[in-house]
C-alpha cells in the first residue's frame, strides 16, 4: 500500500490555478522527484502536503488514514517533515539548542538530543558537532541540521524542496546519498529539483509537472533524460547542446567549452574592468571581500564561481553604485568608479544587470515601457513632460528586438514572466551608450528553458561585439558553458583561475570549497 | 469553507470590471449611510430631525453667501488635500498639514502686517501668499530631509512638527512683540491685528456679497498642475518610482533623497498656501486655532481621494460644505456640532472600509 495518496487535488490562488487535479502516490521506500520549472507547482503542492497550504478540491490519504492537516504542526504530528528552500534555524544558538527547540518536552534533556544525534550520524552519516553555533557553519553543513531536525521524530515522509540550489558540488553528493539512505530504511522521500542530473543519481520515480498539471509520472530504471526534459519544457529543445545541459545539469553531457563552437576562439583584448585589492566591510564591520583583484579584457566573458555569501553578492552591489568599497580601486576603460554613484557608474559605460531582479533591475508596478527608461525617464518629455507615445514608439522597437513578449508596453512589468522580465533589463542596460562592460550576476536566476537559452545568446552576442562582461553564477554548468575563463571566489578572494578548455567540476568544485589552488 | 474561495474571487473579479461606477458608487453610498447614521443620533439628541435639516441645508448653500463660504472652505481642504496626494506619489505620507496650514497662517499675516500692505500690483496680497506658502514648504520640507538624511518615518516627523508649530503660532499671538495686537481694553484677545485691506484676497463677486475669493482660482490652478504632474510628468514618473522601489530607482540613476526632499516640500507649500488663504482670504487676523483641524479634514480628503487630483477637488467641496452646514445647525437648530463630525467619521470609516472591498487585489 502507498504511504501517501492524493487525488484530485486542485489549489487556486485567486484566478491563479497553481494545481489541477493532480493523482499521485507515493510509495513506503522510494525518493520520489518532483521536476518541473519554475511556477509548474512544485513548492504548492509540497505546502499542501505539509498542511502550509490547504487544497480547494481533493484528498489525501496517509498510510490508509485520510488526511488533511490544518497546518504543518498537525502534518508534523502523522509523521510528515519538510525542509524549506530557507531556513528555520537561530544563527546564534548551538546546534544541539536549535534541535531542541520546538520539542513538545517543557524539560530540555541536551543529554537525550546528542545520543539521537550520535544514532542518526552512525545511520545516516549525518556528522555533526552538537556544540557548534548555527552561524559558524556552512550553508550545507545549516541543511544538514536541518535534515537532523526532520528525522529526530522518525518521519514516514521527508519533503525536501529545491535542497540543492544552495549547495556546492560535494554537498549536493552527500545530501544524494542521504536521501537514499532515508529511503533505504523505508521511510518515503519527495524530492523537488529542475536538475535532471540530480534525478537520474538518485530518483526511483519522476513526476514532472508543468502548468499545475501532472504530464507523467516515469520509474528511473531505463527512462529518456530527453523525453523527461520535453514533458518538462513542452516542447524540443532547439539548442540542445550547452544551453539544455546548462539549464538542467546533464551529468557528463556539458561540453568542456560551448562558446568556442559557438563563436569560435576569443582573444580578449585590452584590460575594461581593473579590480584591484578591493576590500569591503558590511554596516557590521564583517569582511565580505577581502583583497579582491580581477582583470576583465575586452571581447572575453569572466565567470565568478563560488558558493553563495562568499562575496559575490557584495561584487555585484559595488559595481552597480549601490554600495562603497572600503578600500581598493575599480577602473572601467580608464575612469575610476570605486564609490561612484549608478549614474557616474552608467556613463562611464557600465551595465549592470543586477542578482536581484525585484528588488534592483525593476520596479515591477511600472509598465514594461517605463521600466525600459527608467534611467533615461527626460529622453522622452517636452517641457517637464512624458512624450508617452514616443517613448511606446521606442519601447516596441527595443521590445521587438530582444523579444520581450508582454502584450503592450503598457502593461506593468508584474504582468510578464520571469523571462520576459529579464529580456527587459537586458535590453535596457545593453541598449546604453556608450557600453563598454556588462556584469550579469545569477542572469537566469528562476528562468526557464528558453529564456536561459535567450540570456546566453545576448551575453555571448555581447561578448562577440567587443564588451567585457563578468558573470557571477552559483551554476557550475551555466558558467562553465558561457565562460571563456572561471575564477573562483571563496570568502571575498579570488583563489584560483581556469582558462577555457581546462574547466572541471571537480577542481572548480574543490576551490569552492577552500582546497588550495588545483 | 471550500466554497469561500471561489466566491470571493468572483467578488473580487466583479470589482475590477466596473472599477470606475464602484469608486463614483461607494462614496455616494457611504456618505448617504453616514448621513442616515446622523439623523437617527439627532433624533435620539430630541432636536427635531426637520429643524435640523433646514438649518443643515441652509447653512450649505441657503445664500449666495452660504454657499461661497463653503467653497471657502473647500478652498484650503483641496489644497492640504493636494499636498497629501502630492507626498504620497512618492510614497511618503503627510500628516502634518495641521502644522502647514499653522506656518503658513502665521508668516503670511506677518508679511501682510509688516510691509506687504503697501505695495502695488495686487503684490500686496500675493507676497504673503507666496511667504506663507515658503514657511510650509519649509515645514514639510524638513520632514522630508529627515527622512532622506537620518531615515526618520515622516508620518511621526510631521505630526510631531505639527505639535511644534500650533504653539509657535499661539506664541506669536500671544507676544505683543510678535503679532499680538496692542491692547485697546480690557476684552483685547490674544489676537493679530487685521490685516490692512490691500492685502486680503480680492472678491470673485464683489457685488452679490457672496465671500468667495480669487483662492478658488488659486486652487484651481494648482488641481490642474498637480494633476499634471502627477499624471503626465517625468517629474511624477520620477516620484512615484522612487516611491515604489528605492533602490531600482538609485540604480536607474535618480537621486533618491532629493526627491523625497521635494515631494515634502511641495507637500508642505500646499499646505502653507492653505493656511495663507485661510487668513487672507476669510479671517483677516490671526489666532492660535485659527486652522481649527483643517489640516486633518485636509489629510482625509486626501485619504479618500485615492491618490486623485479629482478625487480631492471632489472630497474638499463634501467636507467642505458639510462644515458649513454643520456650524449653521449647532446655530440655528441647537443640533451639537459633534453629530455632523460624527458623520464625517462614519464616512470615513465608511469609505476606507469599503476601499476594501473595490481594491481587493488577487494574491497570488
Amino acid at each position: 500500500m502507498a504511504l501517501l495518496e492524493l487525488s484530485g487535488l486542485t489549489k487556486r490562488f485567486g484566478a491563479f490555478t497553481a494545481l489541477d487535479d493532480i493523482s499521485l502516490l507515493i510509495e513506503r521506500g522510494e525518493v520520489h522527484c518532483l521536476l518541473g520549472e519554475n511556477g509548474a507547482g512544485k513548492s504548492t503542492l509540497c505546502n499542501l502536503v505539509f498542511g502550509v497550504h490547504r487544497p480547494d478540491a481533493g484528498t489525501m490519504t496517509l498510510g490508509g488514514e485520510p488526511f488533511d492537516p490544518r497546518g504543518p504542526a498537525e502534518a508534523l504530528q502523522r509523521g510528515v517533515v519538510m525542509v524549506h528552500q530557507h531556513f528555520n534555524l537561530v544563527p546564534n544558538m548551538s546546534v544541539a539548542e536549535n534541535l531542541m527547540l520546538g520539542r513538545a518536552s517543557a524539560v530540555l534533556k541536551p543529554q537525550d538530543i546528542i545520543v539521537r544525534m550520535e544514532q542518526l550520524a552512525a545511520e545516516y552519516g549525518l556528522e555533526i558537532d552538537p556544540e557548534a553555533r548555527i552561524d559558524e557553519l556552512s550553508v550545507g553543513e545549516r541543511q544538514r541540521v536541518e535534515i537532523i531536525k526532520c528525522l529526530l521524530g522518525d518521519p514516514q515522509l521527508l519533503v525536501l524542496d529545491e535542497p540543492t540550489a544552495v549547495l556546492q558540488p560535494d554537498e549536493i553528493d552527500a545530501l544524494l546519498a542521504i536521501c537514499r539512505q532515508v529511503a533505504l530504511r523505508g521511510k518515503s522521500v519527495i524530492l523537488v529539483t529542475h536538475k535532471l542530473g540530480e534525478i537520474s543519481r538518485v530518483a526511483d520515480r519522476t513526476t514532472v509537472l508543468r502548468q499545475g498539471r501532472i504530464i507523467e509520472t516515469v520509474a528511473m530504471e531505463g527512462a529518456d533524460i530527453r523525453s523527461l526534459v520535453r514533458s518538462m519544457v513542452g516542447r524540443d529543445v532547439q539548442s540542445a547542446g550547452s544551453v539544455l545541459a546548462a539549464a538542467v545539469d546533464i551529468e557528463g553531457k556539458t561540453p568542456p567549452k560551448s562558446s568556442v563552437d559557438a563563436a569560435g576562439p576569443v582573444s580578449p583584448g585590452d584590460p575594461v574592468l581593473q579590480i584591484s585589492d578591493l576590500v569591503y566591510r558590511d554596516p557590521h564591520g564583517v569582511p565580505r571581500l577581502d583583497g579582491l583583484s580581477l582583470t576583465v579584457g575586452t571581447g572575453e566573458i569572466v565567470g565568478i564561481a563560488g558558493v553563495e555569501g562568499n562575496g559575490q553578492t557584495e561584487l555585484g552591489l559595488i559595481l552597480a553604485g549601490l554600495a562603497a568599497p572600503s578600500a581598493g580601486a575599480i577602473v572601467v576603460g580608464g575612469a575610476q568608479v570605486g564609490g561612484c554613484t549608478p549614474q557616474e557608474i552608467t556613463d562611464a559605460g557600465v551595465g549592470i544587470v543586477p542578482e536581484d531582479r525585484h528588488a534592483v533591475a525593476c520596479i515591477k508596478e511600472l509598465s514594461v515601457a517605463e521600466n525600459l527608461f527608467l534611467g533615461a525617464i527626460g529622453k522622452f518629455s517636452r517641457v517637464g513632460l512624458l512624450d508617452k507615445s514616443a517613448r511606446r514608439k521606442a519601447a516596441e522597437a527595443m521590445m521587438r528586438d530582444f523579444d520581450v513578449r508582454a502584450s503592450s508596453p503598457d502593461v506593468s512589468m508584474a504582468s510578464l514572466s520571469g523571462g520576459n522580465q529579464q529580456k527587459a533589463v537586458l535590453a535596457r542596460e545593453l541598449s546604453l551608450d556608450p557600453l563598454v562592460f556588462l556584469l550579469a550576476a545569477q542572469p537566469t536566476r528562476g528562468l526557464d528553458v528558453g529564456a536561459i537559452e535567450a540570456v546566453y545568446n545576448r551575453i555571448r552576442a555581447a561578448r562577440d561585439d567587443g564588451l567585457g562582461v563578468l558573470l557571477i553564477s552559483s551554476e557550475l554548468e551555466e558558467l562553465m558553458a558561457v565562460s571563456d575563463r572561471i575564477a573562483v571566489i571563496y570568502r571575498g578572494k579570488l583563489v584560483g583561475e581556469l582558462a577555457a578548455g581546462s574547466f572541471s567540476r571537480e577542481a572548480i568544485g574543490a576551490m569552492m570549497s577552500g582546497h588550495a589552488h588545483v | 469553507m471550500v466554497m469561500k474561495n471561489p466566491k470571493l474571487a468572483r467578488v473580487a473579479k466583479g470589482a475590477r470590471l466596473e472599477l470606475v461606477p464602484l469608486q463614483v458608487l461607494v462614496p455616494v453610498i457611504s456618505t448617504i449611510i453616514a448621513l442616515g447614521i446622523g439623523l437617527l443620533i439627532i433624533a435620539a439628541t430630541g432636536a427635531s430631525v426637520l429643524e435640523a435639516i433646514e438649518a443643515f441645508w441652509d447653512g450649505m448653500a441657503g445664500s449666495d453667501f452660504n454657499i461661497g463660504a463653503s467653497i471657502n472652505r473647500a478652498i484650503s481642504l483641496a489644497l492640504v488635500g493636494l499636498g497629501f496626494i502630492f507626498a504620497s506619489r512618492a510614497n511618503l505620507t503627510n500628516v502634518g498639514g495641521e502644522g502647514q496650514i499653522a506656518m503658513g497662517g502665521m508668516f503670511a499675516t506677518a508679511a501682510a502686517l509688516h510691509g506687504a500692505g503697501g505695495l502695488p500690483l495686487g503684490l500686496a496680497f500675493i507676497v504673503p501668499l507666496a511667504v506663507g506658502t515658503i514657511a510650509g514648504a519649509v515645514w514639510g520640507g524638513l520632514a522630508g530631509f529627515l527622512k532622506a538624511v537620518r531615515g526618520t518615518n515622516e508620518v511621526i516627523s510631521t505630526l510631531l512638527l505639527s505639535f511644534i508649530a500650533l504653539p509657535l503660532v499661539y506664541w506669536s499671538v500671544e507676544s505683543f512683540h510678535l503679532l499680538r495686537k496692542p491692547i485697546s481694553d480690557v476684552s483685547s484677545l490674544p489676537e493679530s491685528a487685521e490685516i490692512p485691506d490691500t492685502t486680503k484676497l480680492p472678491l470673485l463677486f464683489p457685488d452679490n456679497g457672496s465671500p468667495l475669493h480669487i483662492g478658488l482660482l488659486i486652487a484651481a490652478i494648482a488641481v490642474v498642475v498637480v494633476w499634471l504632474v502627477l499624471k503626465h510628468s517625468t517629474l511624477g514618473l520620477r516620484l512615484r518610482a522612487v516611491g515604489l522601489n528605492a533602490t531600482a530607482s538609485r540604480r536607474a540613476g535618480m537621486r533618491t533623497s532629493l526627491y523625497v526632499i521635494l515631494a515634502m516640500t511641495v507637500s508642505g507649500g500646499l499646505g502653507g498656501l492653505g493656511g495663507a488663504i485661510m487668513i487672507l482670504g476669510q479671517q483677516f487676523y490671526l489666532t492660535s486655532d485659527f486652522s481649527s483641524g483643517y489640516g486633518f479634514d485636509g489629510l482625509v480628503v486626501g485619504l479618500l481621494s485615492r491618490g486623485s487630483a479629482v478625487g480631492v477637488v471632489i472630497g474638499a467641496l463634501l467636507f467642505g460644505f458639510l462644515r458649513s452646514g454643520s456650524i449653521n445647525m449647532e446655530i440655528s437648530a441647537h443640533v451639537p456640532s459633534a453629530v455632523v463630525l460624527i458623520c464625517q467619521g462614519l464616512i470615513v470609516i465608511v469609505i476606507a472600509g469599503s476601499a476594501i472591498l473595490t481594491n481587493r487585489k488577487v494574491t497570488r
